[in-house]
């Protein structure tokens, strides 16, 4: 009995934690489409902020900055994140602790540590040598620089839960080293790699404060954007953008849950 | 029959061309990172020690003038303002965590006494709003908490604050938001921990002890506590840098050593005195990664924490 | 060379293979001689591998390196498949060096302890693997798969995904993916050793039917001796990265050159040679009559050439002892018997004659002839 009543107390604060977990996303939401800009009292439903986010042309640019940050940065890191993963995992019975550690800063760093010193370094590189202008270019750097250990390391997981022997028999079947990488683990891995990537476009949507630091004037992404708008004083706009982030977030969600259910483990 | 047989140099070659391989795999990931974010990092370490130029630049001569900035020693004499701020980081970096001990562990074993297949979609139901991002999120804690709102309202029918006031800014809104923010990356590795317990030891401890709250605390505790030790680490050395939410959510009052450092390399321009303050949180996550390792090696070495 | 596996098979319809064309004759068609010559290999600093192998596989032979875990059978599999580079020494298959040529251009192909599958593709794309790494082209990968499924006699399994096979089918696949390149030498790394008992006999002796109707080289790696007697036509026994005999199963086990290789094969009854008098040695069993039992300091007798009689009866190499232990195995008995402070095996068959009891006094019948030296 003592058990029942514990399970039922669990239960109970599940979805105490479940609601406190989603109640200002869909405090955001519901006032997206309120009639009016009270912030604090819902009037009636309402298109009105999303039709005005149409025509600003500050966040389209921002959109697009966000769009082309996140994909190119993704690829990038796709690359380098594979090729160091599965160096990882070809090396993993040598000593490789200091490699480690360098995988983990960026995961642990706080991010405004982060931030600040790519801008400092940045700021400083452009004073001696005019390279690195603080822009797009600057941020993709960033972004590369913390996805990259995600890529690594949900590759390298991968790496590790194969049968060791299939390189093995890749080579034993006549495989050259061209057509190992083509016909055997670039295939195998496909899974890790796509959700390596949706990883890495995920954290690079998501993030603020590092992009913040390391953009310029005209390189603002929408979450600098909305923290702009925020800071000059909160409008409905903004919850216009973010349910639209919010409905992309939720989109990405169920895919990642219905892709992981139809592969086979 | 000929035959050629292989020279002696056959082994040498074959580490030569292996460590070849480990260079070519590895090199331009680790050198990306060394050189974007070591080099970067070490660049700031270095701002710390200089003088603050007429613009917030660093200059030199070398000077520890920054230091005693960030212990309050300024032009005016000793002001604790600063001091405030470090001991704020630190009180909300332990408040927070504690809380987010608090619920998650309930939370993440609760998953795991849920049925196997239902279990990733709950944990992803506790992930999910983490994707989302942080200033959005923030954003919505806002509208929750300004004046006008039912929780305000609440907490003023309560007398809990001043009419009017609502319940943001101030530090209590920074506890919650920080809470919020770290609550998954708590419970993913005490799930970890849990899907792994040794149901056999807890049954043997139920026998033993007999009470309840000693086989947990004989039994179910030791075993979760790798997962606890990742959690701390995963919440608490954020926490500490934290900029966003005590930057939205805490006002002039809740400021805290993000806000303090940032502030260097915007507004009130002090390049070293902020760097000063970066390293305090340098030191903070070395420690956390000397943790992580430490327990890595204690789980064998095979484990990794990926969030 | 032109001819394809299913025409080999197309020759003897159903017939025993044996019968109709030994080994030797199919090899006269497809199959490689493999030569070793002073094969070293060391792993990290201390651990030796190969310590000079010397050895010589016949074409279209079935040979089995055997020996406990950590002998070096394995590496001189990996060896030959080009997966590990000697140290030093050469490899010579079918005339051709292969010492330092890679795995991907030897047509030496290797069925893998965990059979090594590819999880991404299904079955017929593993099967068909090989063949377009050679470049084949589609049509003829397609008509090459489906001969040796026949010939394997796989069925609807080349229609499923790696991951609904059994264990049983997996070895199976394993098998037809290596043979379907038609390779010089078959290497095979314990392929049965993850299957049960009944299973792994019925496949022993499909695996068997196989190597004698394509008449290919196969090199065997088991430490499993019974294993290695059914299935060899020579066995090399291993041990500490040497060679310690080579030869026909009989030959191993009925005249192994030391106590390793004894041991090994499941020989417990030896015996330090005391003293030596032309044909009569003595033992701790007491002083017996042996022919042509060569020079070695070790007496090997054989549980299964004894003979008990009941009670003690005088005579030349008979030995009185008491029965310790009898295990009855149905179809034959198992004896611990003790003369003096030794003990000695004996295996009788049952003919359903009186089998002695435990506490029994008997006479244990030693033919000279079956009597065997050996050195330490």
């Amino acid at each position: 009995m003592r058990k029942r009543t514990l399970h039922r107390g669990l239960t109970a604060f599940w979805w105490l934690t479940l609601a406190f977990l989603y109640l200002p996303l869909a405090v955001v939401v519901l006032f997206s489409f309120n009639a009016t800009n009270s912030a604090a009292s819902f009037t009636g439903f309402s298109w009105r902020w999303y039709e005005r986010l149409m025509g600003n042309e500050e966040i389209l640019s921002a959109f697009a900055n966000s769009m082309v940050l996140a994909i190119v940065s993704s690829v990038v890191a796709l690359v380098i994140g594979c090729v160091f993963g599965y160096g990882m995992y070809r090396h993993r019975h040598r000593k490789l602790g200091w490699l480690i550690v360098l995988i983990y800063l960026p995961i642990v760093l706080p991010d405004i540590v982060f931030g600040i010193s790519e801008m400092a370094f940045f700021v400083q590189i452009h004073e001696w040598t005019g390279l690195l202008q603080p822009g797009l270019g600057t941020m993709i750097i960033a972004h590369v620089t913390f996805q990259v250990p995600f890529v690594a390391l949900i590759i390298y997981s991968r790496f590790v839960g194969l049968d060791p022997t299939l390189f093995e028999a890749a080579k034993d079947l006549y495989a050259t080293p061209i057509k190992r990488v083509l016909h055997f683990m670039l295939p195998t891995i496909k899974p890790a790699l796509i959700s390596a990537f949706f990883l890495s476009f995920t954290l690079s949507i998501d993030d603020f404060v590092i992009s913040f630091f390391t953009a310029g004037p005209e390189s603002a992404t929408l979450p600098i954007y909305i923290w702009g708008a925020i800071k000059r004083g909160v409008s409905p706009e903004i919850n216009a953008i973010a349910t639209l982030m919010i409905a992309a977030v939720a989109v990405a969600a169920v895919l990642s849950l219905v892709f992981n259910r139809r592969r086979p483990t | 029959m000929s035959y050629i047989g292989v020279t002696p140099t056959a082994r040498s070659r074959a580490m030569v061309s292996e460590a070849r391989h480990l260079l070519l795999t590895v090199a331009p990931g680790a050198s990306w990172i060394f050189i974007f974010l070591v080099l970067p990092s070490a660049y700031l370490m270095g701002v710390a020690f200089m003088t603050n130029g007429p613009y917030g630049l660093p200059e030199m001569p070398l000077s520890l003038a920054s230091f005693e900035r960030l212990a309050g020693f300024g032009f005016l004499g000793w002001s604790p303002g600063n001091l405030y701020t470090l001991l704020r980081s630190l009180w909300q970096t332990l408040v927070s965590t504690g809380l987010v001990v608090v619920v998650a562990y309930p939370i993440a074993y609760y998953i795991t006494t849920c049925r196997e297949k239902w279990r990733p979609i709950l944990l992803l139901a506790v992930v999910v709003p983490s994707w989302t991002n942080q200033v959005i999120r923030t954003f919505g804690w806002m509208n929750l908490l300004a004046p006008g709102t039912p929780l305000s309202g609440l907490a003023e029918g309560l007398g809990l604050i001043a009419p009017n006031m609502g319940l943001y800014p101030s530090n209590f809104a920074v506890t919650l938001g920080l809470v919020y923010n770290f609550l998954p990356f708590m419970v993913l590795p005490l799930y970890g921990a849990f899907e792994k317990l040794d149901t056999a030891q807890v049954e043997a401890a139920q026998d033993l002890y007999a009470s309840p709250v000693r086989a947990f605390w004989h039994a179910v505790f030791p075993q979760t506590l790798p997962g606890l030790l990742a959690g701390i680490v995963l919440v608490a050395i954020p926490a500490f840098g934290m900029y966003v939410i005590p930057e939205l959510l805490g006002g002039g009052k809740g400021m805290m050593l993000g806000n303090l450092v940032a502030n260097q390399f915007s507004g009130g321009a002090n390049w070293p005195l902020g760097a000063a303050g970066a390293i305090l949180m340098l030191l903070a996550t070395f420690i956390g990664l000397y943790v992580m390792r430490r327990i890595g090696k204690r789980l064998g070495g095979g484990e990794e924490v990926v969030i | 060379m032109s001819e394809t596996i299913t025409a080999d098979i197309a020759d003897q319809p159903g017939a025993t293979p044996a019968a109709e064309e030994t080994p030797q004759e199919a090899a006269g068609r497809k199959a490689s001689s493999i030569e070793m010559q002073g094969l070293h290999k060391r792993f990290g600093r201390d651990t030796v591998a190969l310590d000079g192998v010397d050895l010589e596989i016949r074409a279209g032979e079935f040979f089995t390196l055997l020996g406990p875990s950590g002998c070096g059978k394995t590496t001189l599999l990996r060896i030959l498949a080009g997966l590990e580079e000697p140290d030093d020494g050469s490899l010579v298959v079918g005339g051709k060096t292969l010492t330092e040529v890679p795995p991907h251009r030897r047509s030496v192909n290797t069925v893998f302890q965990s059979y090594a599958l590819f999880p991404h593709l299904s079955v017929r794309d593993n099967l068909a693997f090989g063949l377009k790494m050679r470049g084949l082209p589609a049509a003829e990968r397609d008509a090459k798969v489906d001969e040796i499924a026949e010939f394997i006699k796989l069925g609807d399994l080349v229609d499923r995904r790696v991951d609904q096979l059994s264990g049983g089918q997996r070895q199976r696949i394993a098998l037809a993916r290596a043979l379907v390149c038609e390779p010089d030498v078959l290497l095979l790394d314990e392929p049965l050793s993850a299957l049960d008992a009944g299973l792994r006999s019925q496949l022993q002796v499909e695996l068997l039917r196989v190597q004698k109707r394509l008449g290919m080289t196969f090199v065997f790696v088991t430490h499993d001796q019974d294993e290695a007697m059914v299935m060899s036509d020579r066995i090399a026994v291993l041990n500490g990265g040497n060679i310690q005999q080579v030869g026909a199963p009989r030959e191993v086990y009925e005249r192994p050159v030391n106590a390793f290789v004894a041991r090994f094969m499941g020989h417990d009854n030896l015996y330090p040679v005391r003293e030596r008098q032309g044909d009569r040695l003595t033992t701790a069993l007491g002083t017996l009559t042996a022919e042509e039992a060569g020079e070695g300091e070790l007496l090997l007798i054989r549980p299964e050439t004894l003979d008990l009689l009941p009670g003690e009866v005088e005579g030349a190499n008979h030995v009185p002892a008491t029965v310790a232990e009898r295990l009855y195995r149905g179809s034959h008995a198992e004896f611990r018997l003790e003369i003096g402070d030794t003990t000695l095996q004996a295996t009788v068959n049952n003919r359903g004659r009186h089998l002695p009891e435990v506490g029994d006094r008997v006479t244990v019948v030693v033919a000279p002839e079956d009597l065997v030296t050996l050195s330490e």
